[in-house]
């Protein structure tokens, strides 16, 4: 009998322990969340619509949000056709010997030091443009959601059940026009999920910027060629600062990529439980 | 004329011999059942007439396989032209669930540009819905998803798929397993009005189905072909004793 109360006792402390532990990990997210719509909220308040509208000196981060728009877009364009087709090369050809190994390297990839990204861009293209530019950020965004999208393609069309693939190929079909026309969209809800997921992510990256896109924040014109802004990229800026002003916008920036970013995930993570043929 | 022919087929997955000297003809216009127990090789026979086996990389295949006489595992033959003159059903009624009840039979004409006007692809795609007896059943709902059919209704609308293509062969595999009995009996129905126009190779695990719908049948145990002949000799007089074993049910 005795023996019967220890072990419940046992249980309940160590389930009180797995509990607290659990709400340790989680407490750094909730206050992050709380902390940045506490001091955001009294930015955007304050500054109103001109503080998303208008540029730096007049107090807004106008530019800043056009160029993170900007500059997804951008990598969204570059990335996402060139993933789906090493996606695609991935599945159909599994034990090529590149086959093998692009899986290996996207993991990899996956968890790579991004500032490595940004280093990589800088070399191969703003010292030899001579400028920092839109097209070397989105190029080192596109680099790092890359990745996702060709996982997640190669996922979602190996869980097309193979029958598919028989069938399809039983109606004289070629190779290139199986995987184009019939089961790329079958896989489409699983795809578009890897390019939600990688936009989400690219949205909020500092590192391969601080490098590559150099930053705007007077003016709003769009160019390929010319420095860009980011919200990231801007916050960075401003913390650096040693004014209470500037901190005050920073975090009202925080508030907006925050809210940027909420919007996307959100919808994207409840949406994928029904995520299936 | 013999619609199909297998000369000394063999067929290995890596290691593993799964089809052994297989030699059979199979009559143009008629209904062929391959019969026999569950891995006894016959759906990778049936893959190997319109070559769909090569999908498996560790697939190798020796031996001839005619169809009207022709070689198609020559070096020169396309397998591509192959699989639009030999349709295929298959054991899991699948027509493409992102693709409507008019779509899923439309794709392979339209893909291989059968037709060279919506008219004609409209014509082709009723054509193919009536020929395989779903058309007064489907006629109000084309744009619809296949989720929302039947079984049966599904599988009638794979064998649509195949027929739009306009082949000469069509290869079912097992194409009852999964449907239930009203589903089997209609299937098996349009068999009979099927084989007016086309040679029809049925796989089936059950004899009783084979003896009902084949005009000729061929029985495969371990991957070898036992016997072959028209049904009603087959059933009613055996030459082996396997073959009587199996069609009586004494063996699995």
């Amino acid at each position: 009998m005795s023996e019967f109360k220890l072990r419940k006792g046992k249980e309940k402390l160590f389930l009180a322990l797995i509990s607290s532990l659990t709400f340790l990990t989680v407490l750094p997210l909730l206050h992050i969340i709380f902390t940045v719509f506490e001091k955001g909220f009294q930015t955007l308040s304050k500054g109103g619509m001109n503080f998303l509208l208008g540029t730096l000196s007049e107090g807004g981060i106008g530019p800043a949000i056009v160029g993170t728009f900007f500059l997804t877009f951008l990598a969204t364009l570059l990335g996402v056709p060139i993933a789906f087709f090493v996606g695609l090369y991935a599945y159909e050809f599994p034990n090529s010997t590149l086959g093998r190994w692009v899986k290996v390297l996207l993991q990899i990839m996956l968890e790579f030091p991004t500032i490595l990204v940004g280093v990589f861009v800088m070399q191969i293209l703003v010292v030899p443009m001579g400028t920092y530019s839109a097209l070397a950020g989105a190029l080192g965004l596109a680099t790092i959601l890359t990745p996702y999208v060709t996982i997640y393609t190669h996922e979602a069309m190996r869980e097309i059940p193979s029958t598919y693939r028989e069938a399809a190929y039983s109606l004289g079909l070629t190779r290139f026009k199986v995987l184009i026309r019939v089961l790329g969209p079958m896989a489409k809800r699983g795809i578009l999920t890897g390019v939600l997921l990688g936009v989400a992510k690219v949205a909020g990256e500092t590192a391969p910027l601080l490098f590559t896109v150099g930053g705007r924040y007077e003016s709003y014109s769009i160019s390929l060629t010319k420095p860009a802004g980011a919200i990231p990229l801007l916050i960075y800026q401003l913390v650096q600062s040693p004014s209470k002003a500037d901190h005050e916008m920073a975090w009202g920036a925080s508030l907006v990529l925050m809210l940027i970013f909420l919007a996307m995930f959100i919808p994207l993570r409840l949406s994928l439980k029904e995520v299936k043929l | 004329m013999n619609a199909v022919e297998t000369k000394n087929l063999h067929v290995y997955y890596g290691n593993n011999h799964v089809i052994k000297d297989v030699s059979l003809e199979i009559p143009e216009k008629r209904v062929f059942a391959l019969m026999g127990p569950s891995g006894c090789g016959k759906s990778t026979f049936l893959r190997t007439l319109n070559r769909i086996i090569e999908l498996r990389e560790e697939a190798k295949v020796e031996g001839e396989v005619r169809i009207y006489g022709k070689n198609i595992y020559s070096k020169d033959v396309d397998p591509i032209e192959i699989r639009k003159n030999v349709g295929m059903v298959f054991q899991e009624p699948n027509p493409f669930p992102h693709l409507t009840i008019y779509d899923n039979v439309a794709l392979g004409v339209k893909l291989n540009k059968l037709v060279s006007s919506k008219e004609e692809l409209d014509k082709r795609v009723e054509w193919a819905l009536k020929k395989a007896s779903l058309w007064d059943e489907v006629k109000d709902r084309l744009g619809d998803y296949p989720s929302n059919l039947s079984g049966g209704q599904r599988q009638r609308l794979v064998i649509a798929r195949a027929l739009a293509m306009k082949p000469r062969i069509i290869l079912m595999d097992e194409p009852t397993a999964n449907i239930d009995p009203v589903g089997t009996a209609r299937v098996e129905e349009l068999l009979f009005e099927l084989k007016k126009d086309y040679t029809i190779i049925l796989v089936t695990h059950s004899p009783h189905q084979a003896a009902r719908v084949s005009d000729y049948v061929g029985f495969l145990y371990l991957g070898e072909l036992i016997e072959t002949g028209p049904t009603k000799k087959v059933f009613e007089n055996p030459e082996h004793e396997l073959t009587e074993k199996y069609v009586t049910g004494v063996l699995g």
